[in-house]
């Protein structure tokens, strides 16, 4: 039967249209009871359903309750296509979901087309809203399951979050239950309880808060098109999570300061938000104050000192655009009785705020990681509710907190797929012969390789050849990945959304399957490899003659470590060719680098260090700062050669399509406070170009009276972080190519294919312009490369976060048992603390400076002076100023399972009620 | 306009018939031919009719668009009629055969309709000198079996009376702008108020008496003709002469007083059926062309 369903909408161009469609109506549409997906007896129990049921959930309980939802005792549940429709309209995560558990043969949901069958069919009634004929939909169709099941003595059950369609529904004769009412009597699932998210008139209201209303989206958007507010994606401070920005969108993208709970108006770090400013009175400069959760909970710190004359833009939020809540790692708190049901969780994740959850498990769950997912934030609760998702394993473990920074950095570590597996080569593959007629063949040469001790992910080589007439043939040698993994397949595709290859402290998550990464790919000593080479003719005094890159079949002679390769350098008794050519490597080396350095490349520094870990229970026994020797910067000075090189190939080739790497020029606000730092010290540092920050940083190193020799690496550190993150993008949409850090004028990656997706992108540009490969439409088209760039940049931010979060961890456990004192040196002076960094354990970390060491607050105002020009505090008549040294105790503070961290105490100076005697 | 091709003697025949007040096809000079009109008859417009006048057959179709109004009456509406002949009707409108008839028929249209009396334009406004609901009434001619002009006309009236205007809401934004919204109910629609369209009444001289609703034989023996506008109550919105012969001037208060009383017929028994048409709005499974 032919009906017509009519929709009225408004095009954006403010065109309302009508649109009319058939709409057919049949008489055999399957209801999945006979023989279909459903079971004919699903054994369930509920304590309020007496037979035998199954379940039809409406769209707010789907919406919402997803969790529920896919717990595995839920089955035989009927999906009406008006739900899902609803579903697909309001939430696309949720849609997803549903649509795997749909697909799921194990979960027996059946998706019944309700509209389309000519039984469960109704017209709009007139003056009816979407919502009310969709809510009326779902009941005809709960009605028409009822009538089927009755000779069956079974029933369906309509589970809902509407009041008003469930008192609908019972006047309808028709088995309706609440989704809480249907949980808690299920029989012999408890656990169920906690997953359940909790419905607005659930929740208890907090009489001491009251945010303010958000305003309507359509209010928002109208606000924002006309100036009035600013759009942004929220940014909470990583050392006080009541304060963020946003940085406006356009061309003069502005920061706008939020402060302070009612501001921030639950926001929550990530989300997309619509902030008006303040008046300019009420303008603020973002706080120097460290706020601590952990210490004291719930401490605030009154904003008594607003009041300042001159502020940066100050705003408040005022409307929500887009959340953008994940679910969230974090620990249960310990205070309360494990009794009761709610609690508050804390994220792992500093800039989230504390999540209030109602469990029942508390007892088991204290001293657990867990996963909690937010609800909502209603306006009268100081706290966003959640709701338990699942639990990870107890805090302090160290595969729990693996997990835990892991899933907080969204790194994919789970196994490769089937499909990414079926791409591999044969285990026992070797080069087969038609490749050595297409490739030069290399395996002559004294190739080495040369890296850190342990690494099995060899992906570069080098080699050294004397011509006898005066120049010399070098050559760097890349594994050709791009030979194992084609553009398009499954594993080209796991390996772009992976984008990188995380190191954590313990264990490597391999951006492509160990075969490749750690033998096919890897460049060992022990055969033939494929390789992508770029040969350079050079003179003694490294001017380059000529470049040339080529496909390759080369064989390593030998694999060395750094301090192999430097004792072979050194040792005068060997003259085999793999030495003289490191020799010859190590002499370019030094020149390529003084040149380098005298275009302005800022040679900066970050403290790295390596643990030493245990070979059987893989914890950290001890460890050591990374040692720089010659051979390091040797390979890494070739490697940034081919990468220019490359650079330069590509963008000719392919001017719109290049795949490249940029350093943005950091604008000279972010110097303000790191140049006011070492002004302090007497210490003028010029930042005005990179290379005016590469001499006076070099100047620095010269002995001066009063300061320790370290200042010139700690001024390094800290010119690190005024950096900008440098990216990679498409050289078809941007129009400067420079990289600020190398001084380079282009630049790009090519010599890290195993780890790095942007190299493998890169590789095939280069084959593509040798005509060593074809070129694909995915390849030379340009918003596409900017995507997965996009992406790629992502990636290696949230590996970077992840290697910092891992350095941390291991630190941790390293001084699980130990107590040290250790001298460090202070690197940020705040309003109540100071910074302080332990070289020896690259360590960072706060000293409060307003209690004692026990971290009771005893100091009161008076006694704490903060000069923020000069960069000093001065404590009980102490002064500590920006670069001092200081000793600390470290320690590892467990008295509280559920935070453990590392605590610093002052020792040296001696400030009463605030070091601890040196007796304790 | 439609070919009939008659003789000489045919042309007297009729002359004579309706000197007698008996038309070849059994009327009286002021008689109807049966009209037999349907609304709501395409789904996809916002009002529709369908009308069969003998053999004379037309499609309405109305639809209506956001617009900005005219200058010079800020707070009105619109109304554009548009009347295209299918070559189906008759071989002549082809390619652009029938734009003389369609351009004639809807100057007459929009002369009558675009008028304070004939429809309150004001309730088409929304925003004063920004927007304003834009009526797009379409005429497609089927058929052509004489008259056309009171047919259209009246299917005219037929579908602007069908016409359902989304209850639109205007609420106030930033700074002067206006926001508007939609209903979320396709059915919320305010009909367009019909009391007093007119519809056209053609009254032909043939010979030395006057006949309404001309067939298209007696077209042809027609030397001149009235075409005015009558409103429900009677009142002329326009007139205008048509055909090549002339009119004697006493006879035209005659004819004039004709239509007014036809026009009023005419009214009261189409809105009779528009009523009933509304009431029973879904229920009944129309006739359409199916």
């Amino acid at each position: 039967m032919l009906k017509s369903k009519v929709i009225m909408v408004k095009t954006r161009s403010g065109k309302i249209l009508k649109i009319v469609r058939e709409h057919y109506l049949r008489d055999d549409i399957d209801n999945g009871l006979f023989g279909g997906k459903l079971e004919q007896h699903p054994e369930l129990q509920n304590d309020l359903v007496p037979s035998e049921h199954f379940l039809i959930p409406d769209t707010n309980v789907v919406l919402h309750q997803m969790d529920v939802l896919e717990h595995s005792c839920i089955m035989n549940v009927i999906m009406l296509q008006t739900v899902l429709h609803e579903v697909k309209h309001r939430s696309s995560p949720v849609y997803k979901r549903i649509k795997l558990l749909c697909a799921n043969p194990d979960k027996k949901f059946f998706v019944f087309t309700n509209e389309h069958c000519i039984d469960t069919y109704s017209a709009r009634v007139k003056g009816e809203s979407t919502n009310d004929m969709n809510d009326r939909l779902i009941r005809i169709a709960a009605k028409y399951y009822d009538k089927c099941l009755k000779d069956r003595n079974q029933t369906a059950v309509l589970v809902t979050n509407d009041r008003a369609n469930c008192a609908f529904a019972k006047k309808d004769g028709l088995n309706a239950l609440t989704i809480e009412q249907y949980v808690k009597n299920i029989v012999g699932y408890p656990e169920l309880l906690d997953k359940l998210a909790k419905a607005d008139e659930a929740i208890e209201v907090d009489k001491s808060i009251s945010y303010p209303e958000h305003l309507k989206l359509s209010q928002v958007q109208a606000g924002v098109k006309s100036g009035r507010f600013f759009q942004g994606k929220l940014g909470i401070s990583r050392e006080n999570y009541l304060e963020g920005k946003i940085i406006t969108h356009g061309e003069d993208g502005k920061e706008i300061l939020i402060q302070g709970r009612l501001n921030l108006n639950r926001a929550v770090h990530e989300d997309v938000v619509a902030v008006e400013m303040l008046p300019e009175d009420q303008w603020s400069n973002p706080s120097g104050v460290i706020l601590d959760v952990t210490v004291q909970p719930g401490a605030e710190i009154a904003d008594a000192e607003k009041k300042k004359s001159t502020g940066v833009p100050t705003g408040k939020v005022v409307g929500i655009i887009k959340r953008s809540w994940r679910p969230y790692c974090g620990i249960l708190e310990s205070f309360g009785s494990p009794e009761m049901t709610r609690h508050l969780f804390t994220p792992a994740e500093k800039r989230i705020p504390r999540i209030r959850i109602e469990t029942r498990q508390a007892k088991t769950l204290i001293g657990q990681r867990i996963v909690v997912a937010i609800d909502s934030w209603p306006r009268f609760s100081k706290y966003p509710q959640g709701h338990f998702v699942k639990a990870l394993g107890s805090v302090g473990d160290k595969d729990t907190e693996n997990e835990v920074l892991l899933l907080e950095h969204d790194v994919a570590h789970e196994p490769f797929s089937e499909a990414v597996l079926n791409c591999l080569p044969p285990s026992d593959w070797s080069i087969p012969n038609q490749e050595f007629a297409v490739r030069e063949d290399f395996r002559d040469l004294p190739i080495c390789s040369v890296d850190p001790p342990g690494c099995t992910d060899i992906d570069d080589c080098l080699h050294h050849k004397d011509l006898g007439d005066g120049t010399v043939e070098v050559g760097v040698h890349i594994a050709d990945v791009t030979h194992f993994i084609r553009p398009g397949t499954p594993i080209d595709n796991e390996a772009a959304t992976r984008g990188t290859t995380v190191y954590l402290c313990d264990k490597r998550i391999d951006m492509v399957p160990e075969l490749l990464s750690s033998n096919l790919c890897s460049l060992r000593d022990d055969g033939d490899r494929l390789a992508f080479s770029c040969i350079w003719i050079m003179k003694p005094n490294s001017e380059i003659v000529s470049t040339r890159f080529c496909k390759s079949v080369i064989r390593s002679k030998s694999s060395m470590t750094y301090a192999q390769a430097q004792m072979q350098i050194d040792d005068k008794t060997a003259n085999d060719p793999v030495t003289m050519g490191l020799r010859g490597l190590n002499k370019l080396a030094k020149i390529l680098k003084r040149a380098r350095i005298e275009k302005g490349a800022l040679s900066l520094s970050s403290p790295e260090v390596r643990f030493h870990v245990d070979s059987e229970t893989h914890d950290p026994i001890d460890l050591q700062n990374k040692e720089l020797r010659d051979t390091n910067s040797m390979v890494e000075e070739f490697m940034l050669l081919a990468n220019c090189s490359v650079a330069k190939k590509i963008q000719q080739e392919f001017p719109e399509c290049a795949v490249l790497r940029r350093h943005p020029e950091p604008p000279q606000s972010n110097f303000d406070v790191f140049l006011n730092a070492a002004k302090s010290r007497g210490l003028e540092l010029n930042a005005a170009t990179s290379r005016d920050l590469a001499v006076s940083l070099d100047r620095t190193e010269e002995p001066k009276e009063g300061i320790h020799s370290y200042i010139s690496t700690l001024l390094r550190i800290l010119a690190t972080r005024c950096m900008m993150q440098a990216v990679y993008f498409c050289s078809g949409l941007e129009s400067d190519f420079r990289h600020y850090g190398l001084a380079a004028p282009i630049y790009t990656h090519f010599t890290s294919p195993i780890r790095r997706y942007s190299d493998i992108m890169v590789h095939r540009l280069l084959a593509a312009s040798i005509g060593a490969d074809k070129t694909f439409s995915e390849l030379l088209n340009k918003t596409e490369i900017q995507n997965v760039c996009k992406n790629l940049n992502f990636r290696h931010r949230m590996a970077q976060y992840a290697q910092r979060a891992s350095v941390g961890l291991h630190t941790q456990l390293f001084f699980r048992s130990k107590v040290v004192n250790e001298s460090g040196y202070v690197i940020f002076v705040r309003k109540n603390a100071i910074q302080v960094l332990i070289p020896k354990y690259g360590l960072e970390g706060t000293v409060f400076m307003d209690r004692d060491f026990e971290g009771n607050t005893t100091v009161n105002a008076d006694d704490l002076k903060y000069i923020e020009d000069k960069c000093e505090i001065t404590v009980r008549g102490v002064k500590l100023c920006v670069f001092d040294e200081v000793t600390v105790q470290i320690s590892h503070d467990a008295t509280n399972v559920q935070h453990q961290r590392i605590n610093l105490k002052l020792v040296y100076p001696k400030i009463t009620g605030i070091s601890i005697p040196s007796s304790v | 306009m439609a070919k009939v091709m008659l003789g000489e003697s045919e042309k007297w025949f009729i002359i004579h018939g309706i000197q007698d007040d008996m038309r070849n096809d059994g009327r009286s000079c002021e008689d109807y031919r049966h009209i037999e009109v349907e609304t709501g008859v395409v789904s996809n417009t916002h009002g529709s009719s369908r009308l069969r006048l003998g053999s004379s057959e037309l499609l309405v179709g109305v639809k209506v668009e956001l617009g900005s109004p005219d200058p010079k009456a800020p707070t009105e509406g619109l109304i554009h009629f548009h009347v295209d002949c299918s070559p189906n009707a008759d071989p002549s409108f082809q390619g652009r055969g029938g734009e003389d008839l369609s351009a004639n028929i809807s100057c007459i249209l929009t002369r009558i309709y675009c008028n304070k009396s004939s429809i309150d334009l004001n309730t088409l406004g929304i925003i004063p000198h920004k927007q304003c609901w834009v009526v797009h009434v379409d005429v497609l001619i089927l058929e052509c079996g004489g008259n056309l002009l009171d047919a259209v006309s009246v299917a005219v009236k037929a579908a602007l009376h069908n016409t359902g205007v989304p209850n639109i809401q205007v609420t106030d934004g930033d700074e002067g702008t206006q926001e508007i919204s939609l209903p979320d109910d396709p059915n919320d629609v305010k009909f367009i108020n019909t009391i007093n369209a007119p519809v056209l009444v053609t009254i032909s001289k043939v010979g030395s008496r006057h006949v309404v609703d001309a067939s298209a034989e007696e077209e042809l023996c027609c030397n001149a003709s009235l075409v005015m506008g009558v409103t429900k109550r009677g009142r002329t919105t326009g007139m205008r002469k048509m055909g090549g012969g002339s009119l004697d001037p006493e006879s035209i208060p005659e004819m004039i007083g004709t239509g007014k009383n036809i026009g009023r017929q005419l009214h009261i028994s189409l809105d009779k059926l528009l009523k009933t048409e509304q009431g029973m709005a879904e229920d009944i499974e129309k006739a359409g062309y199916l």
